[in-house]
């Protein structure tokens, strides 16, 4: 939203319109808010224009590929190429390029790999190619395999590492010739490094306690800000003045399809345009303020099972749109949210375990022990693409509300615990 | 300021009990080895000591270095015999002390 003169008139207009909800109910200084659509700013945006990706995360432009928001990739070939001459490669080049972590992967990612990358914590989304080397697999198969897989499985989770031009020919040969040497099983130095032994990870943290989650002092923060007067003299309390009571679940029906702006709105959008309406505040998405509301209105409907409208056409279309938009492959890694949150749900990527949407949802926002910060949904869906290079879009797109509708839908009855604590 | 630091004891106690004594301090215990985007390094600025008392007595005093990641946490036990007031206080590089108190009622 522009700042400046148009904010002060905006916010004279939503004070006029205040007061005169006052004098209707004649409340005097305690104002009730009647039963009617809560007030929100609908021209202008949520967030920041043009967006910026944070500081501290990958620069890449990956405009080149798919985003939520956009089609870009370049269609898939039809066909393997064809591999006339056996392949020559370096085979020790070959497996320190298997265990790279900054040439998009590491294969071990997804894959065991015998003795690549010294057997350290590998994924097992993917099958254990340690004994690939004696399948009887020709050389035209495995270079395809790695340089496009889409031309054998056009389901594949594996990115196209050479069409997307994460390896060129010649290092795609050398890790053929590190592959045809992988001929027994892997050896691990611990149980936890093998993938079939290592048990998911359970989160065992107190997630409300104070002293445990740093996260706790949002809803301080908020609790200050609830009070606190903008330069129109109203606060959050002057409408609201037992948020306690009158909060109690609302945060568990979000987000809900809002008519007025033809999109979703989760609760971080809903703060942004509804404190612009009325107190005039200048809460932008990603703000410390924003998020401190946002896990303070998450906070006052904890225990409160998630239950959003799903019946009405918009929503219904929403929820549709969302689920197609989990199925889209983005970013020159080429993945949807569902080849790691559905395909591969329940396996190790790497370290980390992948988990099926119910049970993603019903914790945000959530402090991050790693990075030492409140993250929101939104927030969350924007490094998923990052990390898997695509190109985030800004934190109020109606993709990601779209995106998020479905997420809450595949949480139904899951109970609020918010600020959730994770790393 | 909204961070508060938290503190967690038990309000009432024996004479001569063991309490546990937890406490969390917001701060950003930046070590003074990271490097900001330009590659110059990020000011050191920590807590470097901690100080519980008890009825004016030190009770609990710890030294912090670097290492201490971001939020200190600290977790104690103390013996207590009377009832009264527990003082916490947390030394800023900069010279600057934060303290909290807490009461506790001893039978």
């Amino acid at each position: 939203m522009k700042r400046g003169r148009t904010l002060a008139r905006r916010a004279v207009v939503s004070l006029i319109g205040a007061t005169a909800l006052f004098v209707a109910t004649g409340q005097g200084a305690k104002a009730q808010v009647a039963k009617k659509e809560p007030p929100l700013e609908v021209k202008g945006d949520a967030s920041e224009r043009p967006w910026k990706r944070y500081a501290g995360w990958p620069a890449r432009d990956e405009s080149k590929y798919n985003t939520l928001g956009n089609l870009a990739t370049p269609p898939a070939p039809t066909q393997p190429r064809k591999i006339t001459k056996p392949i020559t490669g370096n085979a020790e080049k070959g497996a320190g390029l298997a265990a790279d972590r900054d040439r998009g992967g590491s294969c071990l990612a997804c894959h065991v790999m015998g003795p690549a990358g010294g057997a350290n914590l590998p994924g097992n989304v993917a099958p254990d190619l340690s004994e690939i080397g004696s399948a009887g697999r020709e050389d035209e198969w495995l270079f395809n395999y790695i340089y496009d897989a889409r031309v054998y499985n056009p389901e594949t989770v594996m990115p196209p590492w050479g069409s997307h031009g994460f390896f060129s020919d010649q290092e795609i040969n050398d890790m053929v010739a590190f592959l045809k040497t992988l001929k027994s099983k892997a050896v691990f130095k611990t149980e936890l490094d093998d993938p079939e032994k290592r048990p998911p990870p359970v989160e065992k943290r107190e997630n409300l306690d104070p002293i445990e989650n740093p996260g706790m002092w949002a809803v301080d923060k908020a609790q200050e800000l609830w009070t606190q007067k903008s330069a129109t003299a109203f606060s959050c309390n002057t409408c609201h003045n037992d948020p306690k009571a009158s909060f109690k679940t609302w945060a568990a029906s979000m987000p809900k399809w809002e008519p007025r702006l033809d999109k979703v709105l989760g609760v971080e959008e809903f703060i942004t345009r509804h404190a612009k309406a009325t107190t005039g505040a200048d809460w932008l998405m990603e703000t410390d303020e924003n998020r401190a509301m946002s896990v303070y209105l998450h906070y006052l409907a904890n225990d409160t099972p998630i239950h959003i409208d799903t019946s009405s056409p918009p929503a219904k279309a929403a929820i549709e749109r969302g689920k197609e938009l989990s199925q889209r492959k983005v970013g020159q890694l080429n993945m949807a949210c569902t080849d790691c949150h559905g395909k591969s749900a329940n396996h190790w990527i790497r370290g980390q375990w992948l988990a099926e949407p119910k049970g993603q949802y019903d914790h945000f926002p959530t402090w991050r022990t790693s990075l030492l910060a409140v993250w929101d949904i939104r927030q969350r869906f924007q490094w998923c693409q990052v990390n898997i290079r695509a190109d985030e879009l800004p934190p109020d797109a109606k993709e990601y509300g779209d995106l998020e509708l479905y997420l809450a839908s595949q949480n139904e009855g899951q109970k609020l615990s918010v600020p959730g604590i994770r790393h | 300021m909204a961070e508060k630091p938290r503190l967690k004891l038990p309000k009432e106690a024996k004479k001569g009990e063991i309490i546990e004594i937890k406490t969390l301090l917001p701060h950003i215990m930046e070590s003074g080895q990271r490097k900001d985007k330009d590659g110059k390094p990020i000011p050191r600025k920590i807590i470097n000591k901690f100080v519980c008392e008890f009825n004016g007595k030190a009770v609990f005093v710890a030294s912090l270095e670097p290492a201490i990641a971001a939020n200190p946490y600290m977790q104690f036990h103390a013996t207590v015999e009377e009832s009264g007031t527990f003082k916490f206080s947390w030394t800023d590089d900069d010279g600057v002390i934060i303290t909290a108190e807490e009461t506790i009622t001893v039978t």
